[in-house]
């Protein structure tokens, strides 16, 4: 999955968990500012595992804020694999 | 009651042994491990002896956060063959770990006056940040420390009198409180609700649970209960379900699970996320218990997830309302076992002025019943003066009996509030139906106190307004936060006053701050006008006014 492929993922899988509209999100926007909370960010992470068959351990979540940080930690835990 | 045992320790040694009979644990990397009981026996022993090493003698308090589950329910049963007093804390935020999560562990060990902390490896970093606070604490890491030979030890008797563990009320920024669980409370308590007149446990029952372990239902419904009277469990980790939602109820399916429980939002979630393609791998007939507790029901929620389920064989009479609170160890009153779930249709102008009275109106409220108390327990619906009130007349709800506990740890003044003449005053307001309070049906329609529930998780206001208080340009006090009802779930508000100019950047950062800290979002922020939340003469902001003001647009507000 390439990185455009990836922010496409993200954006459509946040909006329906958050069930509104964050198509627009950027890239540098913190998690916390999306309105989502706690669990629906897991269920976000969860989704992306899924989609890439790779697992993030909860330790490596932690001291993400932004997408982009997000979306690098998965995008190198999938090259991990490879 | 011949035959169950007095104490958790009792109930331990009690267990059968050989490999037949355990629990099964599902790691975070979804693995499954089985632990017969009698490993489980084999190494809380080896554990009480390391935590002894330590230094603590008999109803010593310990603190446990740990995120793995075998981790946590060895060590808290370690601990409990030592004879000390587990503390379990929540295992941390798993975004950003900010220091209020580390003020608030450090509250809670002042409170228990705990000096030994377990946890594992993977949050040792973050505990590790309590030598800032506490230079003398002892941090005991259970995946690395309780291995090899273990020390010498012979363990104290453990009485019924004993204090089994301390139950803090989450959030606990301001004020913590610790409900004292004593082996009594809690042998009462989980024989009536696993016994013949609760949930009545066979030896074929598999329970199967995502619940978190420093919580009561998880902990006493799942992990203590079910070791008193010997019932199987397969146990995964909360944030695993939160990523992956279906695998709740693709463990019932494998394992045949014929017990589970979870608060109204996760049934909500679950029918929502399951697509119609997964239903046909799943197969829910062997579940007999389906129980909802911890924060309000919603007959919806639980009449869509009958539906859906239905089609792969779950039976809605297995739908199990409840209510509960730790002040009396876990459950209070279950819905009649086997029968269909009750739900009574009230005027909700009446409801106002105290009377649930039934309507067939379009507009009228929806309230699932919560079922009746166990045998030799009580309950009183309860007016201002302690006057137990009559049928469908709403009042506070109260229990008696001998799983109400003894108060909160060293905190008399908080145990004066909640607790008198036998009676848990649970300040959560209710009615019932039928001839009495013992043997009707116990409706939940509101609360006395500012609780906020949200996703099953106890929020004090207190604590988020000193946060939000924390941040620049919200003067400390004039900050409230609550709960409303949205589309029958309930959700968080906060109102702070600030000026005009900073309202955006003010409710972008109160959101972001309440995220980071609680976990929570809030549904609305209102930034409002110097002056205009309402006051006590004192000066302090007003939570109740400020909120009914609010829900009827009558706060003042910046665009």
């Amino acid at each position: 999955m390439t990185r455009p492929e990836l922010i496409q993922f993200f954006k459509k899988m946040a909006s329906e968990i958050a069930e509104k509209d964050l198509s627009g999100v950027s890239e540098e926007a913190t998690i916390a500012s999306l309105g989502i909370d706690s669990l629906q960010m897991l269920e976000l992470v969860g989704a992306m595992e899924q989609q890439l068959g790779v697992q993030i351990p909860d330790e490596q979540l932690v001291g993400v804020q932004s997408v982009k940080q997000l979306l690098d930690l998965v995008e190198k835990r999938a090259q991990m694999k490879k | 009651m011949a035959g169950y045992p007095s104490t958790l320790v009792e109930a331990l040694d009690r267990l059968p042994g050989g490999e037949a009979r355990g629990f099964r644990f599902v790691t975070t990397d979804r693995e499954e491990r089985y632990f017969p009981y009698e490993a489980m026996r084999t190494e809380a022993h080896r554990r009480a002896a390391f935590l002894a090493a330590t230094g603590l003698k008999k109803n010593d308090t310990v603190a446990l956060v740990c995120p793995e589950n075998h981790e946590f329910v060895l060590s808290f049963l370690g601990a409990s063959v030592g004879g000390f007093v587990p503390v379990p804390i929540f295992p941390g935020a798993t975004f950003k770990v900010s220091d209020h999560y580390v003020e608030t562990i450090d509250h809670i060990m002042t409170a228990a006056r705990a000096r030994v902390i377990v946890c594992v490896q993977k949050n040792l970093e973050i505990i590790e940040k309590l030598r800032e606070r506490r230079p003398d604490v002892i941090i005991v890491v259970a995946d690395r420390d309780f291995s090899g030979q273990a020390p010498p030890f012979t363990p104290p008797v453990v009485t019924p009198e004993d204090l089994c563990f301390l139950q803090f009320t989450s959030g606990s920024t301001s004020k913590p409180k610790g409900v004292m669980i004593k082996h009594r409370n809690l042998v009462a308590n989980t024989t009536a609700f696993l016994g013949p007149a609760g949930l009545n446990r066979t030896p074929e029952d598999v329970g199967v649970s995502w619940l978190p372990l420093f919580h009561d239902m998880g902990l006493i419904g799942f992990v203590l209960g079910t070791l008193i009277v010997d019932l199987q469990v397969v146990l995964m980790p909360t944030p695993t379900f939160a990523r992956a939602p279906r695998l709740w109820l693709e463990l019932i399916t494998k394992h045949r699970g014929t017990i589970t429980y979870a608060p109204n939002f996760a049934y909500q979630l679950i029918t929502k996320r399951v697509s119609e393609k997964d239903l046909s791998t799943l197969d829910l007939s062997s579940l007999r218990i389906a129980g909802c507790g911890a924060e309000p029901i919603r007959a919806r929620t639980l009449i869509e997830f009958g539906e859906k389920f239905s089609r792969c064989g779950f039976d809605p009479k297995a739908l199990l309302p409840s209510y509960g609170m730790a002040e009396s160890c876990l459950a209070i009153t279950f819905h009649r076992r086997g029968t269909p779930m009750v739900v009574d249709r009230v005027d909700p102008a009446q409801m106002k002025l105290g009377k649930a009275v039934a309507s067939d109106a379009g507009d009228a409220l929806e309230l699932v019943g919560c079922g009746i108390p166990f045998p030799g327990h009580e309950l009183r619906i309860a007016d201002e003066n302690g006057n137990a009130l009559g049928e469908r007349a709403v009042g506070e709800i109260w229990s008696r009996g001998p799983s109400v506990n003894d108060g909160y740890f060293e905190n008399a003044e908080a145990t004066a509030e909640s607790f008198g003449g036998g009676w848990l005053k649970s300040g959560d307001l209710g009615y019932f139906t039928g001839t009495s309070a013992n043997d009707g049906e116990l409706f939940i329609c509101g609360r006395k106190k500012d609780l906020i529930i949200v996703n099953g998780a106890n929020h004090y206001p207190q604590d988020i307004e000193w946060v939000v208080g924390d941040i620049e340009g919200v003067r400390r006090g004039n900050v409230v936060a609550f709960s409303t009802m949205k589309d029958g779930v309930e959700v968080l508000v906060i109102a702070a006053e600030g000026n005009s100019g900073d309202a955006a950047r003010l409710r972008e950062e109160i959101t972001k701050s309440v995220s980071e800290n609680f976990g929570l979002t809030p549904s609305s922020v209102s930034i409002c006008p110097v002056g205009a939340l309402p006051k006590t003469s004192s000066g302090k902001a007003q939570r109740r006014k400020t909120k009914s003001m609010w829900e009827s647009g009558e706060l003042e507000a910046h665009p």
